[in-house]
């Protein structure tokens, strides 16, 4: 049953990922990756990352895809998007793209060289080295307590990158006008 | 089971020491700082903003100093992991503070003649120089990679930041996708590297797949293994793209000719070692089992980098284009530095060394640029400094030191510079490498003294009057003034550097 239920939904994130590349219409393509996404957060739910799954439709399939329909919508872009492999650079891309792919799938599943089947790990060690450790879980619970606890560093930083990018925007956006106060 | 899970957390936060970090703290905690001071001052005395950042970072400077005399210099793990902190940390540290000041110090200049927001620039400037410091300790691929993003969403703000013009806002543009993609790549190769190293039916596999110790021990006994390779390479690539290295060049010239001038600066300067430190850490570290299969590819593309970036800039009229493209030719001197320390220790040392002094001298280069830049920052052609050293002997003489150092004229910094990074490739063994950078040191020589030429010998016939406006003012003039002495004591004494043990 998982089986069948992984190529559905792995076929649907295929189908839909391709239509997004070579659809002419933006607004199509924009609808086929929410698809593509919503198909990826149900292969998570089938590993039984559930949250995981749920942080993909949320952030991706909602909050970013919105962003990009606004965009796309603002900007009036989808004249003139019809180019699809007649330019060359093009071409070569996509090329190297699914050689580099075949590559990559031939070194994961074939061969005699290939990598063993992976396997989950029932228990965490004890970062300490001594005691028992815990079991693995995938609840958001322990997401939490490792980001509070071994990622707090790459947590805090997140936090300054986020600030960056705020006054980027403001920066940016927003016109200037010279303070009234100054001698210029 | 609850006693168990916080015995268990309690070993993850057991290295959390902040006080190791202290300085990138105070940096943040600075950039905050401004942030308030510019909304609680009143306007008559926004020009504190500057000074504020200024002085901060020199009594930040004192702090860093301060924590390696207190004996915190030694090698040490801390926040579970997340970084290691060594003498070559401790170094880069130093050289990213030097490196804020100065370009807070030209912003200051360049924002006098620009009708721009003031105070966001200093305080990402202060982000950018405690990512790049958390960067270079980081010992972990997130850690890596989230102080990376911080460093470059700063830069993708800083390069648009002049608005107004299209350059910046053309360069912020070009910047942003393929930054944008060069992240991609390089976390692509993280993620091969990670996917790889935590399959548990490998040998040495790791819980931990991203911390680069494990990451070492499995690459050592995995080196043979396809994923690993392409994961190494891409991360390799990612990096190249920050550090402009040949293939990955292409957003080089035009960013730099858009960004204003002083983000130019620390672009060529600050990111630019960074990039170095970590492809060297890297290099040595995690990737050390595969030194066989990528030394090749590293030697073919430093000499690449080298050539193209000699004779792209031989053509060029716009000096900002100009140091652009010589920089993307120091990056490949750099690469032959980075390829001989996988087998003499030393020469890490003497890329840091070689970085001291491109800092120097390219803070000089750049400092009389944006002295002598128009409103217009990014039209700065070599017309304008026809008879420059003429109209103001000072800071001609500031350009000429700064360029000889950077091309590599004896009694200056550059020239020791480049010496220890050829002795260290001759002793490596890389007599090709080394062949080609003479050829590009040669050819570096006519485009840096094509533009010495230009400020002083042009039109010597013509009568010019000496022109005080325009010349800086006087802590312009010692701060240039220091950064030349610095460039010749480095280059008479070389041992007043202390970076090579």
């Amino acid at each position: 049953m998982t089986d069948l239920l992984f190529y559905i939904f792995a076929g649907i994130t295929l189908i839909s990922a391709l239509i997004m590349v070579i659809s002419p219409n933006v607004v199509n393509g924009a609808m086929c990756m929410i698809i593509s996404f919503v198909g990826t957060a149900a292969l998570f739910v089938l590993l039984e990352a559930y949250f995981l799954a749920v942080l993909q439709v949320l952030v991706y399939a909602g909050a970013v895809m919105v962003l990009f329909l606004f965009i796309i919508m603002l900007l009036d872009a989808d004249k003139d998007a019809s180019r699809l492999l007649k330019d060359k650079m093009t071409l070569a891309g996509s090329i190297a793209g699914f050689a580099l792919l075949v590559v990559l799938v031939c070194a994961a599943f074939v061969g005699g060289q290939h990598l063993p089947e992976p396997a989950l790990l029932p228990v965490m060690e004890n970062p300490t080295g001594e005691g028992p450790g815990i079991p693995f879980t995938t609840s958001a619970k322990s997401f939490g307590y490792s980001l509070f606890t071994k990622y707090m560093l790459p947590f805090q930083l997140t936090g300054f990158l986020l600030l960056a990018a705020m006054i980027g925007v403001i920066v940016v956006s927003k016109k200037h006008e010279e303070p009234t106060g100054e001698k210029k | 089971m609850n006693e168990l899970l916080i015995e268990f957390l309690r070993g993850f936060t057991a290295t959390n020491e902040w006080a190791a970090i202290l300085p990138e703290i105070a940096l943040g905690v600075l950039a905050l700082s401004l942030l308030i001071a510019e909304m609680v001052l009143p306007n008559k005395h926004q020009s504190l903003v500057p000074r504020l950042a200024i002085w901060g970072q020199l009594g930040v400077l004192l702090l860093a100093a301060g924590a390696v005399s207190a004996g915190l210099s030694s090698e040490r793990v801390a926040f579970s992991g997340m970084i290691l902190q060594t003498d070559i940390t401790h170094m880069m540290r130093a050289f990213f503070l030097l490196s804020s000041i100065l370009v807070c110090y030209l912003g200051q200049i360049y924002l006098s003649k620009q009708n721009l927001p003031r105070t966001e620039f200093y305080a990402l400037v202060l982000i950018i120089s405690a990512a790049l410091m958390l960067l270079v300790q980081s010992h972990n691929f997130v850690m890596f990679f989230v102080a990376l993003e911080t460093v470059t969403v700063a830069f993708y703000v800083l390069v648009a930041y002049c608005r107004t013009s299209q350059f910046s806002l053309e360069a912020g543009l070009k910047y942003l996708i393929l930054g944008a993609m060069s992240s991609a790549i390089l976390l692509f190769g993280i993620v091969l590297l990670y996917g790889a190293a935590g399959n548990p039916g490998l040998v040495a596999s790791s819980t931990d797949a991203l911390n680069y110790s494990e990451l070492t021990n499995f690459v050592l006994l995995n080196a043979d293994n396809a994923i690993v390779r392409v994961g190494a390479l891409l991360v390799i690539a990612g990096i190249f793209f920050k550090i402009g290295a040949f293939p990955f060049q292409i957003w080089v010239p035009d960013v730099y000719q858009g960004a204003p001038t002083p983000v130019t600066a620390y672009l060529a300067v600050a990111s630019k070692a960074a990039g170095f430190i970590v492809l060297m850490q890297l290099l040595r570290g995690p990737f050390i089992g595969l030194s066989d299969f990528l030394v090749p590819v590293l030697s073919v593309i430093a000499a690449a980098t080298i050539l193209f970036g000699n004779v792209a800039a031989v053509t060029q009229r716009n000096v900002k284009r100009l140091m652009g493209l010589s920089g993307i030719a120091h990056a490949g001197y750099l690469l032959v530095g980075v390829i001989a320390s996988l087998s003499v220790s030393w020469a890490v040392y003497a890329v840091i060394f070689y970085l001291v002094t491109y800092l120097l001298a390219s803070f000089a280069v750049f400092g009389v640029m944006g002295l002598v830049a128009g409103s217009d920052d990014a039209y700065q052609e070599l017309d304008q400094y026809e008879n420059f050293a003429r109209k103001h002997p000072f800071l001609g003489g500031v350009l000429a030191c700064g360029l000889g150092s950077l091309a590599g004229i004896p009694p200056l910094g550059g020239f020791i510079g480049k010496l220890f990074l050829f002795v260290a490739a001759f002793q490596a063994g890389l007599y090709g490498l080394l062949g080609v950078s003479i050829i590009g040191v040669v050819i570096s020589i006519y485009y840096y003294f094509g533009w010495i030429r230009e400020s002083y010998f042009s039109e010597p016939s013509r009568e010019v009057q000496t022109d005080a406006s325009g010349a800086g003012s006087p802590s312009d003039r010692f701060l240039l003034g220091t950064l030349v002495f610095a460039t010749v004591i480095i280059g008479v004494l070389p041992a007043a550097l202390p970076i090579i043990p």
